[in-house]
């Protein structure tokens, strides 16, 4: 037989002879397995921190033993970078929720022939590789639309790259969202845009804030397209970061801004899950 | 139905557009919603994409002036830069094969034994910012002074060796797409009833026999998406070899296609480096959303 030569009854013989050695033997050999198994786990959490808690500590060590003063630098010299990062994030969500939410809408709710079709060309940006979207947006955007190396052209770059991810989940928020409360919002009076503003908005709240949540952690730590796309007045943070880290890489202020933005992104990130949790984030980028 | 409505339509034949936008609000009003992304989209990813096509045709810079038609740049490409795409080819290959041997036991555990999900969750976060912060990291690890140094000495092993490396890139890239590989096996290993081991089990299967010709099979269409997802992301990949790799990691398109196109001024070779890149994570990605259906199921 299968369970290594011994019949059924031979092997529950041998174990009512001796019954405690035996089951001592599969408890032990059960608890090292587990013991493996979650050693396993935590040992790829560690390899998946590893990186950032070295950069953390490498911006911690100066000349003069361990102090916070490369940090300076990142509230100094690269303040302005951090800002515009800020500007352009901020941007980039607002024109994300103009463009995703009617979209979002007609998808859902209204007979749109060729769905499959229509859904495939508006994801496209997010199948193109970043080099591939930065060489033909360089191309298009010098000869044109002549909107080289301008915020604007940045600013279009990340929105066409990242509405997508606005998009999935709100879809799948309004398909979770029955139609029932909209008629009933309607049978007791309300107009289109007050069923829309007091009754869908609030209940769509989680899958825009995951969408809003998707744009910030992209387009916050976008820096390829950036690199394409981006003239000399417009360095973004992780721009900033990708420039440092070709030029001036060992200098521990360039670590002080990596973790920075790893900081602010996880703590972001963190927020999200503790007041909406992952619901919504299912199928994207994130989980 | 259609018999009683069709004599109203025979009573108003001149209510042309109008009579017509009446009976198909639903779907005008839809469409209009529908404006804003697919005027975007349609700007800034189709036109961009077929321009890009159309300057891959042309020599070098001339599309925009006197456009010289030819395939001169495809051949190009065929005759010295195929060594480059290989190395493309090859790198991403590899990382996602490497994200496949690492990733399914993670998932499998994760989704069967582990109860503290959302840490594991949290911990996972940190390669998704990007593998910009991720290879500075290693960088940093490998230094010749860093924290992996005593350890590595002990080993035998010369820190700065590993800094510029193959198995380094390879890492780094396999790190950046492990998630994606992860999730996508522990979607489908959860799918799977732990009942069906535990048959297997009492049927007499040994451990290796129930994970070859019962929980593999069963999860095989998240292994095929979660290897083409990583590979799709990979191909594109920039940063790692830069940081981390040698000239001969630094051959990968991407970088091939930055220094022809944007410090050279080469649109027409670099656009057919972008096509061939494109073609490919098309094709990966394609083929990926007929495997997983989507994460919408359109």
């Amino acid at each position: 037989m299968v369970t290594g030569g011994k019949t059924l009854a031979e092997r529950r013989d041998s174990v009512a002879r001796r019954p405690r050695l035996w089951t001592s033997v599969v408890r032990q050999r059960r608890r090292i397995l587990d013991l493996v198994q979650h050693g396993y786990i935590w040992l790829w959490m560690l390899i998946f921190v590893l990186p950032f808690l070295t950069t953390f500590a490498y911006s911690l060590r100066t000349s003069d033993g361990i102090s916070l003063s490369p940090y300076q630098h990142v509230f100094g010299s690269f303040k302005d970078n951090l800002l515009l990062s800020f500007e352009v994030t901020v941007i980039s969500i607002v024109l994300n929720l103009l463009v995703a939410l009617p979209a979002a809408y007609a998808i859902v709710r209204f007979p749109i022939p060729g769905k499959g079709l229509l859904l495939s060309i508006l994801n496209l940006a997010l199948y193109t590789p970043a080099a591939v979207m930065g060489i033909s947006l360089v191309i298009v955007y010098n000869f044109l639309f002549h909107i080289a190396q301008s915020l604007t052209g940045l600013i279009g770059a990340y929105v066409v790259g990242t509405y997508p991810l606005m998009l999935i989940p709100i879809i799948v928020a309004l398909r979770d969202l029955p139609q029932v409360y909209e008629e009933a919002a309607r049978c007791l009076g309300a107009n289109r845009l007050q069923t829309l503003f007091r009754v869908e908005l609030p209940l769509l709240g989680p899958g825009i804030s995951a969408g809003i949540l998707l744009t910030f952690v992209i387009v916050f730590n976008e820096f390829l397209v950036t690199l394409f796309v981006a003239g000399p007045g417009n360095t973004t943070a992780a721009l900033r970061v990708f420039n440092l880290t070709r030029t001036a890489g060992i200098q521990p202020s360039t670590a002080a801004l990596a973790s920075t933005m790893q900081i602010v992104s996880f703590v972001v990130v963190i927020a999200f899950f503790r007041f909406f949790g992952s619901r919504y984030l299912k199928g994207t980028y994130l989980i | 139905m259609a018999g009683s409505v069709r004599p109203l339509a025979v009573e108003r034949p001149r209510a042309g557009l109008a009579s017509w936008l009446r009976e198909h609000r639903q779907l005008v009003s839809g469409l209009g919603l529908l404006l804003p992304a697919f005027l975007t989209s349609l700007l800034l990813s189709v036109v961009p994409l077929v321009y890009l096509v159309r300057v891959s045709l042309t020599r070098e810079a001339t599309f925009f002036f006197t456009a010289e038609h030819t395939v001169e740049n495809y051949r190009t490409i065929a005759e010295r830069y195929l060594p480059n795409l290989w190395e493309t080819i090859y790198l991403a290959g590899l990382s996602s094969l490497l994200d496949l041997i690492v990733g399914y036991p993670f998932a499998y555990i994760l989704v069967r034994k582990v109860r503290y999900r959302d840490l594991v969750r949290a911990t996972m976060m940190f390669p998704l910012f990007g593998p910009l912060y991720l290879s500075l990291g290693m960088h940093y690890l490998f230094l010749p002074n860093g924290p992996l140094a005593p350890a590595l000495n002990l080993l035998g092993i010369d820190g700065t060796s590993l800094l510029y490396s193959l198995p380094s890139v390879l890492f780094a890239m396999a790190i950046f797409t492990l998630p994606f590989m992860v999730m996508n096996i522990g979607a489908a290993l959860s799918n799977v009833d732990p009942m069906l081991e535990e048959t297997a089990t009492c049927l007499g299967a040994q451990p290796w026999q129930t994970f070859w010709r019962v929980l593999f099979p069963l999860s095989r269409s998240g292994v095929l998406a979660g290897l083409l997802m990583c590979f799709g992301w990979n191909l594109g990949v920039y940063v790692q070899p830069l940081v981390l790799g040698t000239i001969s990691e630094q051959r990968v398109l991407a970088i091939a296609l930055y220094q022809k196109g944007v410090i050279q001024f080469d649109y027409g070779l670099a656009a057919a480096m972008g096509v061939v890149l494109m073609a490919l994570a098309f094709g990966v990605t394609w083929l990926s959303l007929r495997l997983s259906r989507g994460a919408l199921g359109a």
